[in-house]
């Protein structure tokens, strides 16, 4: 991968971190109301695959969904002001951090473990038969493997050869349950043998190798190769939620081992080495904190919906469909 | 017309839908080789290819969410879960998802899902098979509720659930689908959120849903010959209700009934009867009563479970007592005195009469068991 490629991934990597940051301060003053799921740690797969994907691609993501959406391309505004419950965000304000629908940038997240890989086979059910050249993306963690949605998901695309690309981000816990502890397989990519898939297994923490494949296997789906399954390792530098008692499954040690292996830092470095400024790295994460600063006052003044907002499209009234025929 | 059952009521609803929008499939456990369970989809794999009859896997949970998310991509996808009591696996789609994305996207996004299945006794298969699952989604915003009861709803409503843009939950009745009935030969379509007054009476108002709609009918024939006319209301979409027209016979009447299969406490009976005495206290002689399936899983075989939900046997009687009742009271003391009812159950729901074969009623039958009937 070239330097100025390089350097593009690690920019978008270094606003993930900020924009997840800025997340947390406003989660702890709690002006994020939900349970806020941080994403320090494993910005090389949100940047690697949901980067990847051209805008009219669908991108199906979990309920840590902040930086999967904004890797797509749903603007900074729409995702921290849902976040915050404001009108301006993706779903009005409505759905809060772990469930909203961004139609126009083809990104929706939802807040139970495994549900949307079900989603996906329909998504690309559709995809495949109105022969659009699109395909979908499912990202879902270690714990959503564990779902019975995940074994009728994969079943179904493997069997009609659908055009997703099913990614398992393998942050290492399922809340608080260690993945070497509940997952009998060594690896997540294992199971795929089991729907004829190959296994495909990729360093989370490496950028470049997280879009390396991304776009290899984005690539093979267009062409009719799907369905792919593919795991990234990774891991989640924080807790589950913000403040979760951490020390119930898992040591410090552990995480300032996963700390040396973090991918912000490995890109850096590999830029560093290339012969890049530091000074300039510095510059460019400058600008991104001052972005964000201007974001996040421009947030603090968005309006909250109101109720007539909340309890409207509950349904289409009967007759009002423009199908109907009542 | 022409006199069809149900299940080729359906049969035709799907043809004429697929016809005419490409968009429109048909997905489930072996709606395509076999033409579904009771047969309603046989032949459409001929006619319209897999790309419109998908015969499925045995995941239900996949199936429903095949159907999110292909209507999110413009398609029109009716999902046919075989037996609506392996709905609980997918139910995390249904409630979760379908039920919530329309307003999730402040109504940008549509979902014109028909969730298909069929619930009931009545064909001896126990109670993995054969529950009245109805009452939990008439409790999740979002979801039309539909569940017909003869050849011409099923296929005009059916028509018209495609036509929606709204996640129908469809709950056609397994005893239904040999039923015969007249259904024009040329296209038409029952708008849903519409009841239809099967019988017009004037003593007592029956409100009964699916497979007991005709009971009703069959129970009112029968109290006709003794005097009482009994006015039989079929709401056909449980939610949302059409309240008017039940409102509108019942403060004619003066007295309801409302029968399900499904047992009373927490389901949709108790919700039609609220509706009733909200809007018809003054014109009530009695309190509605609910005649509704005992509250047991149905239990094996063809008498037993029979005799776990209401037959036209027991409607009748319960209208007998209800009218006797309700007579009484006005008589007796020109007004209404709610808790004097003769002969009141401790419990104020009208059991479905077990052991009718010895003449003992619903309530015999629960203090005879202690309770254990319940």
């Amino acid at each position: 991968m070239s330097e100025a490629r390089l350097r593009e991934l690690y920019e978008q990597m270094l606003l993930l971190r900020h924009f997840d940051q800025l997340s947390l301060q406003l989660k702890l003053k709690d002006l994020i109301y939900s349970g806020y799921h941080p994403y320090e740690g494993q910005e090389a797969v949100a940047v690697g695959f949901c980067g990847a994907l051209e805008s009219d691609d669908m991108l199906l993501s979990t309920h840590r969904p902040h930086c999967h959406a904004v890797a797509k391309g749903c603007t900074l505004e729409a995702v921290l002001t849902e976040m915050m419950g404001r009108v301006t965000g993706c779903s009005g304000g409505l759905g809060g951090g772990m469930q909203y629908l961004d139609p126009d940038h083809n990104f929706y997240c939802g807040s139970v473990v495994g549900s949307n890989l079900p989603i996906a086979t329909g998504i690309g059910m559709a995809i495949k038969q109105q022969g659009l050249d699109r395909i979908c993306m499912c990202l879902f963690g270690d714990g959503a493997s564990n779902t019975g949605s995940f074994h009728e998901a994969l079943n179904l695309a493997a069997i009609w050869k659908l055009p997703i690309v099913f990614v398992c981000e393998n942050n290492q816990f399922a809340e608080a349950m260690p993945v070497r502890e509940f997952v009998a397989c060594e690896r997540i990519s294992m199971r795929a043998r089991g729907y004829g898939l190959e296994e495909i297994t990729v360093d989370g923490n490496d950028v470049e190798e997280t879009r390396r494949v991304a776009s290899a296997l984005i690539e093979r789906t267009r062409r009719g190769e799907g369905p792919f399954l593919v795991e990234a390792l990774t891991y989640r530098l924080r807790g589950h939620y913000v403040g979760d008692p951490e020390k119930t499954y898992r040591a410090r040690e552990e995480v300032e081992v996963w700390r040396q292996k973090e991918p912000l830092t490995r890109a850096r470095k590999k830029l560093l080495q290339a012969g890049v400024n530091a000074a300039e790295l510095d510059a460019m994460e400058q600008r991104i904190q001052d972005k964000l600063e201007t974001l996040r006052e421009w947030a603090l003044q968005q309006a909250f919906p109101t109720l007539e907002q909340a309890i409207d499209h509950v349904y289409i009234p009967l007759g009002k469909g423009e199908n109907t025929c009542h | 017309m022409s006199l069809i059952t149900y299940g080729e009521a359906i049969r035709q609803a799907y043809r004429e839908e697929m016809r005419r929008d490409k968009n429109v499939f048909l997905m489930g456990e072996d709606v395509g080789r076999w033409g579904s369970l009771y047969r309603s989809s046989k032949g459409l794999l001929d006619e319209f290819g897999p790309e419109q009859v998908k015969d499925a896997p045995i995941s239900e949970a996949a199936i429903a969410g095949c159907g999110v998310g292909s209507a999110l991509m413009g398609m029109r996808p009716i999902v046919e879960i075989m037996y609506i009591d392996f709905i609980t696996i997918a139910m995390d789609q249904i409630v979760n998802h379908a039920a919530k994305w329309h307003q999730l996207s402040n109504g940008k996004i549509k979902l014109p899902i028909v969730f298909k299945t069929q619930g009931g006794a009545g064909r001896r298969n126990s109670s993995q098979h054969s529950q009245s699952l109805e009452n939990w989604f008439v409790g999740i915003p979002g979801l039309i509720v539909v569940m017909p009861s003869t050849p011409y709803d099923v296929k005009g409503l059916l028509k018209s659930a495609v036509r929606d843009d709204n996640p129908v939950v469809f709950i056609e009745h397994k005893s239904l689908y040999f039923d015969k009935g007249e259904v024009p030969e040329s296209e038409y379509l029952i708008p849903l959120g519409r009841a239809d007054v099967k019988r017009t009476g004037e003593d007592v108002t029956i409100v009964a849903t699916s497979w007991m709609v005709s009971f009703a009918l069959k129970a009112a024939e029968r109290l006709e010959e003794d005097g009482i006319s009994c006015e039989v209301i079929d709401p056909r979409t449980l939610w949302p209700l059409d309240q008017e027209t039940i409102i509108r016979s019942v403060k004619k009447t003066g007295l309801c009934l409302v029968v399900t299969e499904a047992p009373a406490e927490g389901g949709w009976s108790g919700e039609a009867s609220s509706v009733v005495h909200e809007h018809c206290f003054g014109e009530l002689k009695q309190p509605v009563k609910r005649h509704c399936g005992l509250r047991t899983g149905i239990p094996y075989g063809p008498v037993l479970e029979r005799q776990v939900v209401p037959s036209e046997e027991s409607i009748v009687e319960a209208v007998q007592e209800l009218v006797t009742r309700g007579a009484l009271i006005t008589v007796q003391s020109g007004t209404y005195n709610f808790m004097e009812g003769k002969d009141a159950d401790v419990d104020g729901i009208d059991h479905a009469h077990v052991g009718r074969s010895d003449g003992r009623g619903g309530r015999a039958f629960l203090e005879e068991t202690g309770g254990r009937g319940r």
